[in-house]
């Protein structure tokens, strides 16, 4: 229990997921990336890397775990609790067709858990099973949800803010132009996977972003 | 624990409904069923594995899961089966401890013994014979090698690769505890005799 208290320390309104791109070529992107973070601005990172095969992935978990990070980051992997464990990351981050948070809690307790949702039947799945933050989107237009059909728009992120007490991360095309949008709908923070695409802006990117969420 | 030698282990198939297989083979006499379906979701392997278990029980027959280390623990299974590309068989046992069985696919002599120092508690071996359900980049190893490779170790093999009524009771006489098929059972129009024909292909072997 009080390892869970600790852990109750506010998220940070910053999330990030890592490009999908890796290959053979281990984390390269994903790694040098965490380098980068500017050293007062703790997000949430999320490995989420499904060429990779389990055995790769579990070596780049571990030596993202191994670097130093912002203080308050947190290290979440996509989906597979076996390799949070194995890596000692601080969480999991699951797919609405994955196992539940309650299913995935019994098998490994002390981990934090959020869900990707995109309707309101799913959110509350995911609040019934016990996740500590939702994923929604996508909010805006992006290249690679276009196959899904339209965006969910600013107008269901508000309605999904005004439905649950839980900390929403608004996804999909958001950006510092449309971020506060999100904010203003009652999102707690918002999730972009773009910014690990562009190594050279990276950074100044991040302190823009966090300029905007953390006023 | 591990069936007692020999046995017949049936993986599922994409193309079946894994807990109708597993239903079929286990009257048939399979005493291990893995649970491998590389594009199913993780609620779905999840609901299948736990299935899959309850039917299992009253068998004594063993729940394997492929890859997935957590599925296995939330679904209460016996065990996993990993792949060389999977999770290695070390991390696997600091998650799952004593109690759960883990098996490693072995392609050579080599990955088998690396295998058995990691804490695996049978290796997966092959392909021995030509395989229709997997595209391979080798020849098949053949029964000369699983010879080979059953005097060099001494954690209980589990061949696959091929394995069909024919040549069966030669990878039992080759010191193979156990038979892995996909192919021989999935293509049979009665799941459930092919595998009774497969068991007893091996049994009779012992005599």
């Amino acid at each position: 229990m009080k390892h869970k208290q600790q852990k109750k320390a506010p998220l940070p309104r910053l999330y990030l997921i890592s490009s999908g791109d890796e290959n053979a070529d281990i984390g390269t992107l994903l790694l040098n990336q965490l380098h980068l973070l500017p050293r007062s601005h703790p997000c949430i990172i999320q490995i989420r890397e499904k060429k990779l095969t389990a055995k790769k992935l579990l070596i780049l978990a571990q030596q993202a775990q191994a670097i130093e990070l912002p203080e308050g980051t947190l290290l979440l992997m996509n989906e597979r609790v076996d390799l949070a464990i194995a890596a000692s990351l601080d969480g999991v981050h699951l797919p609405e067709n994955a196992c539940s948070v309650k299913t995935m809690r019994g098998i490994a307790p002390g981990l934090i858990y959020g869900c990707s949702i995109h309707s309101p039947s799913a959110l509350r799945i995911a609040e019934e099973s016990g996740a500590e933050y939702l994923l929604f989107g996508p909010v805006f237009d992006t290249p690679s949800k276009r196959k899904y059909g339209a965006p969910q728009g600013l107008e269901k992120l508000g309605a999904i803010c005004r439905q649950t007490s839980l900390p929403v991360f608004a996804l999909g095309g958001v950006n510092q132009k449309n971020a506060l949008l999100c904010m203003a709908e009652g999102a707690y923070g918002i999730a972009t996977l773009s910014l690990f695409r562009d190594s050279a802006r990276f950074a100044q990117t991040i302190e823009e972003l966090y300029l905007l969420l953390n006023p | 624990m591990m069936p007692s030698s020999p046995f017949l282990c049936v993986i599922t198939d994409d193309a079946l409904c894994p807990v109708s297989l597993a239903e079929q083979v286990l009257t048939g006499g399979a005493s291990m069923i893995q649970l491998r379906h590389k594009n199913a979701s993780g609620s779905q392997l999840f609901s299948w594995a736990v299935e899959i278990r309850k039917r299992c029980k009253p068998y004594h027959a063993l729940c394997i899961i492929n890859d997935r280390v957590d599925i296995a623990m939330a679904s209460h299974a016996d065990g996993v089966h990993l792949g060389q590309q999977d999770m290695p068989a070390e991390a696997a046992r600091k998650i799952l401890g004593n109690n759960s069985i883990i098996g490693v696919s072995a392609s050579s002599l080599g990955e088998a013994m690396q295998a058995e120092k990691d804490g695996a508690d049978y290796i997966g071996f092959g392909h021995i014979f030509p395989t229709v359900s997997k595209k391979k980049e080798y020849a098949p190893l053949g029964t000369e090698t699983l010879r080979k490779a059953a005097d060099g170790l001494s954690l209980p093999i589990v061949a696959i690769g091929g394995i069909d009524l024919e040549n069966a009771a030669s990878i039992i006489s080759s010191g193979a505890s156990g038979i892995a098929v996909i192919s021989a059972v999935i293509r049979a129009s009665d799941p459930s005799f092919a595998a009774h024909q497969l068991v007893c292909a091996i049994k009779k072997n012992r005599s």
